[in-house]
């Protein structure tokens, strides 16, 4: 499913004529089926707004343009946002604070029962098991267990095998590594490119970790103001160093490593991964 | 005698597991410590025995001196002992920024003069002064971040605790939470202690003390820690990024010496190879 975003604005109160108010202005995108596409951005820019009128949750307003996703367009009243959520999945900062059912089994089965209510008991438990495994988790050590007597990662896992147990095409992350330890964030990213290599399709990811966006994003936008200020791959949209300082971002430590060198004189070119910095080094016969 | 001085001290939440178990450590003034360790391992726990949020089962503590089982030195001892935590927005309580901060000397029962006079010292220590006025709502997280720690150098602290503080904030927020806390390292010689999980934010800190299955497991100077590579892998840390490239490069045969810790420190080395 393509995404495709048209002159997209958005305004919170509705009342307010003040256009230095609005949360999203003039976006316009388009994600292609297969991105590992990342939003960088401070705090305030529009990030969250944009990525919430992906599933819906929050509606386009009047005559603030368009949103296509696959064969939904969410302009348009008739528009089946339930449909719509089980191909778009979401996942918020802290997932876990979503838990609530008594056991993990529950927790995962409800977003399923809610939309496809079709499915037979079998069906429903394959499917809380096919999502368990592929988050990482025994379903049948797990299964009866309280999610609130798991550690914070395992946690972090039930709420997302809640959202991928629909299956969803398009998985849209907001913050989702915030919290985590070095080695809970590593088999977290792990997990999403597992993800990545089966139904999900397309993955969103929202983030404060320029590391994450310039190791695993092709591609990546920059949201300042409301406005998306420049899409592309890590290198493109970190290119220019005065103006990531300026909006309040950092760069990537392989970015960082390239302009250190450059201020002593030697350039190298690479794609922002630790991989491509690391063959742009040796490459150059630095052994 | 040390500021902070821990002696075998354990402490368990539900009587079973020992959240922090025979913990003996000492913090000295003016020093800037970082505690690292994976989800679990009792960091957090031991940021909130430093201010007598909970209380050892066993063993000593002695925060300036004063003995935290002692209920009579609670009081003094959280004025002495700040803590900011992960999520700004459960820690502001006012509606307007100064209100928030005068809040904790309020309750102390300082004079109204002097809480002027410490109201203007705090905001402008975090560089926040032109925000005196206005609502923390309307902040952003690093902004509410530092009207917390405001609230905190209001009472005059020797000791800054940043629990996690950082976690939730975006690049800018985060750098300027840390320089605020440097700063008031060297500048006021607060003694600061970071609990964080940003291996960046450790390489600066005189002493790092790595906290594993409740006991410290390590502790030393970032140079220490960090060499130790295999023992950072056991307690599921991770090194700092600049050092993880380097190691890689050894990997494949470039000629740059062990140990670097910063991009700047790597860009060097690469340099000293042309």
């Amino acid at each position: 499913m393509q995404i495709e975003v048209k002159n997209l604005s958005f305004t919170y109160s509705k009342d307010s004529k003040n256009l230095s108010n609005k949360a999203l202005d003039d976006i316009n995108l388009t994600i292609n089926e297969g991105d590992f596409f990342g939003i960088i951005g401070q705090t305030g820019s529009g990030k969250t707004t944009f990525v919430q009128h992906l599933n819906g949750l929050i509606r386009l307003q009047k005559n603030s343009g368009e949103i296509k996703i696959g064969d939904f367009d969410l302009s348009d009243k008739k528009c089946d946002f339930k449909a719509l959520r089980s191909k778009v999945g979401m996942v918020f900062q802290y997932p876990e604070h979503q838990l609530f059912a008594e056991t993990v089994f529950e927790d995962v089965a409800f977003g399923l029962k809610n939309f496809q209510p079709n499915l037979c008991d079998i069906e429903i438990a394959q499917r809380v098991e096919d999502a368990l495994f592929m988050v990482g988790l025994d379903f049948n050590k797990i299964k009866d267990k309280s999610p609130f007597e798991l550690s914070g990662g395992q946690k972090r896992r039930v709420a997302i095998a809640g959202v991928i147990v629909t299956r969803p095409e398009v998985l849209v992350l907001d913050e989702p590594a915030a919290g985590l330890d070095p080695i809970g964030k590593r088999d977290f990213i792990e997990l999403l490119h597992r993800l990545h290599r089966t139904f999900v399709k397309t993955i969103i990811i929202v983030s404060h970790d320029m590391n994450l966006v310039s190791e695993n994003c092709n591609r990546a936008g920059i949201f300042s103001k409301g406005k998306l200020i420049e899409v592309g791959t890590p290198k493109e949209i970190f290119a220019n160093v005065e103006k990531i300082k300026a909006l309040g971002l950092d760069l990537p430590t392989t970015a960082k490593l390239m302009h250190e060198l450059k201020s002593k004189g030697v350039n190298i070119d690479c794609d922002l991964t630790v991989q491509g910095f690391i063959h742009a080094i040796t490459g150059r016969g630095a052994k | 005698m040390s500021l902070i001085n821990l002696e075998n001290v354990s402490f368990s939440y539900d009587k079973r597991i020992n959240a922090v178990s025979n913990v003996t450590l000492s913090v000295e003034q003016g020093q800037y410590v970082a505690i690292i360790g994976h989800n679990g391992s009792g960091k957090s726990t031991l940021a909130k025995l430093f201010n007598g949020l909970v209380l050892p089962d066993s063993g000593s503590l002695l925060v300036d001196g004063l003995d935290v089982l002692n209920k009579k030195h609670l009081l003094e001892i959280r004025k002495r002992v700040g803590v900011v935590f992960q999520n700004p927005d459960n820690q502001l309580v006012a509606s307007i920024v100064e209100d928030d901060v005068a809040f904790g000397p309020e309750n102390l029962g300082v004079n109204r003069n002097e809480i002027g006079e410490r109201i203007d010292f705090a905001l402008s220590s975090v560089g926040m002064q032109n925000f005196r006025h206005s609502s923390p709502t309307r902040l952003s997280g690093g902004q509410k971040q530092r009207i917390a720690i405001a609230g905190v150098l209001a009472l005059k602290p020797k000791i800054l605790v940043l629990d996690e503080s950082t976690a939730m904030l975006d690049p800018q927020g985060r750098k300027d939470v840390l320089d605020v806390a440097l700063k008031l390292n060297k500048e006021q010689k607060v003694t600061v202690i970071n609990i964080t999980h940003y291996m960046d934010e450790v390489v600066s800190a005189d002493k790092v003390i790595v906290m594993n299955k409740g006991k410290i497991a390590m502790s030393g100077t970032p140079k220490e820690i960090f060499r130790q590579k295999q023992k950072i892998e056991e307690y599921k840390l991770e090194l700092p990024l600049p050092a993880i490239i380097a190691d890689k490069l050894i990997e494949q045969g470039v000629g740059i010496k062990d140990g670097v810790l910063t991009e700047r420190e790597l860009a060097e080395e690469l340099c000293r190879l042309k």
